[in-house]
């Protein structure tokens, strides 16, 4: 046949392909740049901007800033320059008062109101009232608080045209007060290596992993071996039963489970009839929760596939053991098992990596806790630190950088799971070409 | 000991590890639909009260209605997409030889592995930026993408299974690609194409973290936000409501999972969580 290219894969892939890029490799990238910053809720994401305000200036005083100068940030100034001017047109002021104030007090600057006044008192067309005095001050007065300067060039300037020159080692202290854009930094990883809190988290990760693990996969075993040995109508209803968590909606499962461990739940009311007194148990014993609300969920994949492995082992060999007199358990121990070694690894692979970036759950039931960070893992901490902070800041450069450290983790994991893997039969190529 | 007193025995130890579920279950039927009394766990009465969320709006949470209606938009629309990228891209990748197909496969294999927890922060600020935060069409866009990974090897199976003669045959006679695709493959794979849109549909219908995370106001509110929101409301406690709207909320899920059991079995013992 004539080989010829064709557009066809091309547009085919292409949505999917745009779709990819767009909400997973950008974002993935965009992560990784992220976690150098020290982005966060206060930074904002875009804007980069100098604002001197109080708090800057109560900052610089806390940090020894003289004192003079902070006073001087601090305090109106009334200028009379083209802005000023320009300003004073637009005031609806009488013509003659300003084309006075331009000729005779051009390019002054006063440093309070009172000094303002009494040179204007001084002129031909003075203004009469007061309130008149007033609107030519707002006209021309200049103050460096709170207004925003797009760079650090346009904040020196707004500092001259006030008259305040300052030093280079003042201009930076000021400047980097009263900067309120995010910058790059290391300080992520830094913190990350040496904040106490790293490592209870990486405990409690690998607890939640290991122990919810243990109880999925080996659970799964025996549910899928179980089932096999009871008969059809038994065995398609227990296996249903265990689909059923899996299958609701999580908020539904965590909120029966809330119910079932509360005050007045059903354990507390169960126990009653043996004189225990009522508590709430998902507090009392928060990570038996965590790990039986996981592994019940997890449990119905491994039982999945287990279940179809067993049915796929060849019958004669099941019933030649069985006339060999071997026991039930002895099938399953000789015969069984050695042929589950298989879909154990994948079952075992694929949910440390689940296990390792799922927080769903637990933040439905414990939120990482009672108290403070006593189930919380590594996924859940980095939900917490950037998107959801009890206090509300949101620190998304933190959160990025343990993101990607979560990542790396679960690199190393896939690496070793795609090595385990057949992945080469499964990228094989189609048998015909276009 | 005999086979048939093990068998007895195996079935009295499966029921008894099952019964935490059944009864979470099971209670949730029996609680929606009565009023107890707080340490009884037999129903007192029957009672509709608890259903009352669909007639009148529960104080500090929005309509049910609009939420509904959201939720059916919201998993509508990323079945739709994942439906209709996973057709198109599993098809090229199941017949086609083109460059960096193998890096398709293999990036559609990692990416379906791929935490998305690593993502959410960057996606939460990308949609800020577009103007798509707390907006429906942005958590639908980020939804219908975390998908179509897993989506692409699922229809790439499909195909997979489609014998090539078929369009060995409609080439001879004449037809383009295109052409032999539309009429000839896709109704070949139809009952997979219905089973991932299910699957997609009621991934959506569950998504929880996303709309908490992109979407949280409660004009997008969706009933994964909404039933969140009333059990973490300190001035309720009443499970009786809870369950209630709970029911409400599972019932598309056993509806779709009673019609296609088998199909959706294969889907979810590849899925994603955990």
């Amino acid at each position: 046949m004539r080989k010829r290219t064709s557009w066809l894969p091309v547009c085919f892939m292409l949505p999917a392909t745009v779709a990819v890029t767009l909400f997973f490799l950008v974002p993935a990238g965009l992560t990784f740049v992220f976690s150098f910053t020290d982005m966060s809720a206060h930074t904002g994401i875009l804007v980069h901007r100098y604002v001197v305000t109080g708090q800057t200036l109560a900052r610089l005083a806390e940090r020894g800033f003289e004192p003079t100068l902070i006073d001087k940030l601090g305090r109106k100034s009334f200028v009379i320059d083209s802005p000023g001017l320009e300003a004073l047109r637009h005031s609806g002021l009488e013509a003659p008062l300003i084309a006075e104030i331009e000729a005779t007090l051009r390019d002054r600057v006063y440093d309070t109101e009172k000094a303002l006044f009494a040179e204007l008192k001084a002129l031909d067309n003075r203004p009469r009232s007061f309130v008149q005095r007033k609107a030519v001050a707002r006209a021309v007065a200049k103050t460096v608080l709170n207004r925003e300067f797009a760079t650090e060039a346009a904040l020196r300037t707004g500092l001259e045209a006030l008259g305040l020159v300052l030093d280079k080692a003042a201009f930076a202290s000021l400047r980097d007060a009263a900067f309120t854009g995010w910058s790059w930094t290391f300080d992520n990883y830094r913190e990350l290596a040496a904040s106490q809190f790293t490592l209870k988290i990486l405990a409690n990760t690998v607890f939640y992993v290991l122990f919810t693990l243990l109880f999925n996969v080996g659970f799964a075993l025996v549910l899928a071996i179980v089932t096999f040995y009871l008969p059809r109508g038994q065995s398609r209803f227990f296996r249903a039963v265990w689909l059923i968590p899996r299958i609701s909606p999580s908020v539904i499962y965590v909120m029966l489970w809330k119910w079932f461990s509360d005050h007045h739940g059903f354990l507390s009311t169960v126990l009653a009839l043996f004189g225990l007194r009522g508590e709430n148990w998902l507090l009392e014993y928060p990570w038996t929760f965590v790990i039986v609300i996981n592994g019940f969920v997890g449990a119905s994949m491994g039982m999945i596939i287990f279940a179809s492995a067993i049915e796929a082992i060849p019958k004669d060999l099941l019933r030649a053991a069985q006339v060999d007199g071997a026991y039930p358990w002895q099938q399953v121990r000789y015969i069984v098992l050695p042929m589950l070694a298989w879909p154990i690894l994948f079952v075992t692979s694929y949910q440390t990596l689940s296990l390792l970036t799922s927080f769903e759950y637990i933040q439905l039931s414990t939120d990482g806790g009672p108290g403070f960070f006593t189930t919380e893992t590594w996924a859940l901490y980095a939900f917490h630190t950037a998107l959801s902070s009890y206090f509300g800041d949101l620190r998304y450069g933190y959160g990025a950088a343990l993101a990607i450290v979560l990542v790396l983790i679960g690199v190393a994991v896939s690496l070793l799971y795609l090595r385990l893997f057949d992945f080469k039969r499964l990228v094989a190529e189609p048998p015909i070409e276009t | 000991m005999g086979a048939g007193k093990l068998k007895t025995l195996l079935s009295a130890l499966m029921l008894a590890a099952a019964l935490p579920v059944l009864i979470l279950y099971l209670w949730l039927f029996i609680d929606s639909m009565s009023d107890s009394r707080a340490g009884g766990l037999w129903p007192a009465r029957f009672t509709l009260r608890n259903w009352r969320f669909l007639y009148q709006t529960i104080e500090g949470h929005p309509n049910i209605w609009p939420v509904t209606l959201n939720t059916v938009v919201f998993a509508g629309s990323t079945a739709a997409i994942v439906i209709s990228l996973s057709a198109t891209a599993g098809y090229a990748l199941s017949r086609f030889s083109f460059p960096f197909r193998r890096h398709f496969l293999a990036a559609a294999l990692v990416l379906h592995a791929f935490p998305s927890i690593t993502l959410i922060v960057a996606i939460f600020l990308m949609l800020r930026l577009l103007g798509l935060y707390d907006t429906l069409l942005g958590v639908i866009l980020v939804k219908a993408t975390l998908e179509l990974p897993l989506g692409i090897w699922i229809m790439k199976g499909f195909y997979d299974a489609v014998p090539w003669e078929i369009e060995m045959a409609g080439i001879q006679d004449g037809a383009s690609r295109f052409r032999v695709w539309l009429e000839l493959i896709l109704p070949q794979i139809k009952p997979g194409m219905a089973a991932l849109a299910i699957f997609s549909f009621l991934a959506g219908w569950s998504e929880y973290v996303l709309p908490l995370v992109l979407a949280p106001s409660a004009e997008v509110q969706t009933l994964s936000l909404y039933l969140a929101g009333l059990v973490q409301d300190d001035y309720l406690s009443d499970y009786g409501l809870f369950k209630a709207v709970g029911l409400f909320y599972i019932a598309p899920v056993i509806v779709f999972y009673l019609i296609a059991q088998d199909k959706l079995m294969h889907i979810y013992s590849g899925g994603m969580k955990g």
